[in-house]
């Protein structure tokens, strides 16, 4: 279930405005809340977004992540890691 | 009876708006909707039914439909804020063809879900935009599950294509009907395969140019036989888009496209049909 809740999260990013804020300034009290696992926790936060491809985490919706700043990412930062994955 | 006088096939870039805007009519961009658009405009259509696929807007994966029909008084959009920015629009729909469009493929097979009270992504709006000015013309969304596996198989999307054909030919009410079918063939957003700095990638350009040979040809049956689930997910992680091209070639009888138009840095075409 915590994919879907990471996916939500994303969602989140781009519907809710003041959570968009939060998840750039400070992404790891944003998501206090949520029900994630430790090593799902740990990804997200890290904006590791190769771990989370692999967790099964949606493309599209990490894109979101990437948009929007959120936990330390960027389109070029984004771009850079999730490119590294073999393909 | 309703009468279905053209179709087309068109990409929806989120930020192709903006970037005619800032590039003018005459881009390479802007005249490629332009030729779609004129087109559209002169075949006089009563309703605009569109084939779609939701990027995570209209739907999300607490309930994903393989197939919806929109059935509203109308619709707004884009939910999503699309890249660059464009006008949020709230469009007319026709619910009482819609609902009628529903309950013709239920019964005929298929399990068509439904929705009210809904926003569409830019998606739907990035073509409309383009093509129905003002939002002049009602437009009723159809939604195909492209994007997330499993999909349905294209042969399915076609034929039930055909069976939304055959509703309409027997809609009891005078209508020009102009079908819309929206989405790249290779690309991939986000994903492992988009180009160094961007944020999309065509992963699969020779397949661009094949399901074009096939567009050209007329040869629906064969553009069907060589998309199945694998080929589409090969070509990009929106690959599955094509689908929506499919069901509207299903109002088309294999004739050659009036125009077919490439745009190889983004995966797609414009194509368009009238008769």
């Amino acid at each position: 279930m915590s994919v879907y809740a990471i996916h939500k999260i994303c969602r989140d990013v781009l519907r809710n405005h003041e959570f968009r804020a939060a998840m750039k300034s400070d992404p790891a009290s944003a998501v206090a809340g949520h029900d994630l696992k430790p090593d799902e926790r740990r990804a997200l936060l890290a904006g590791d977004v190769v771990t989370l491809h692999r967790m099964g985490v949606n493309d599209f919706m990490m894109g979101y992540l990437a948009r929007f700043e959120s936990c330390g990412l960027n389109v070029p930062i984004f771009n850079e890691r999730i490119r590294s994955i073999p393909h | 009876m309703a009468k279905i006088v053209a179709a087309y096939g068109l990409p929806h870039t989120p930020f192709f708006p903006s970037r005619v805007d800032q590039e003018g009519p005459q881009s390479p961009t802007g005249l490629m909707f332009a030729q779609a658009r004129d087109s559209l405009i002169a075949a006089k259509p009563d309703v605009i039914l569109i084939f779609d696929t939701d990027h995570y807007n209209t739907f999300f994966f607490e309930n994903f439909p393989i197939f919806a029909i929109g059935i509203d008084e109308k619709f707004v959009g884009p939910v999503d804020e699309p890249r660059g920015g464009m006008t949020v629009y709230t469009v007319p729909s026709a619910p009482k063809l819609a609902d009628y469009l529903h309950q013709h493929t239920v019964r005929a097979g298929y399990d068509v879900a439904s929705l009210r009270e809904f926003g569409c992504d830019h998606s739907v709006m990035v073509p409309l935009h383009f093509v129905n000015p003002d939002m002049r013309v009602p437009v009723i969304p159809f939604f195909i599950s492209g994007h997330v596996p499993p999909l349905p198989p294209a042969r399915r999307c076609f034929d039930l294509g055909r069976e939304i054909r055959k509703a309409l030919e027997a809609f009891p009410e005078d209508l020009r009907v102009v079908i819309i079918g929206t989405g790249s063939f290779s690309l991939e957003v986000f994903g492992p395969r988009i180009d160094p700095g961007k944020t999309d990638g065509v992963p699969d350009p020779d397949w661009v140019h094949e399901v074009c040979r096939y567009l050209d040809a007329g040869d629906t049956d064969g553009l069907i036989a060589v998309s199945n689930e694998d080929r589409l997910h090969a070509a990009g992680n929106v690959g599955g888009e094509l689908l929506n091209w499919i069901a509207m070639l299903a109002f088309t009888d294999n004739r050659k496209p009036d125009f077919l138009v490439k745009q190889m840095e983004n995966g797609h075409a414009y194509a368009g049909w009238r008769w």
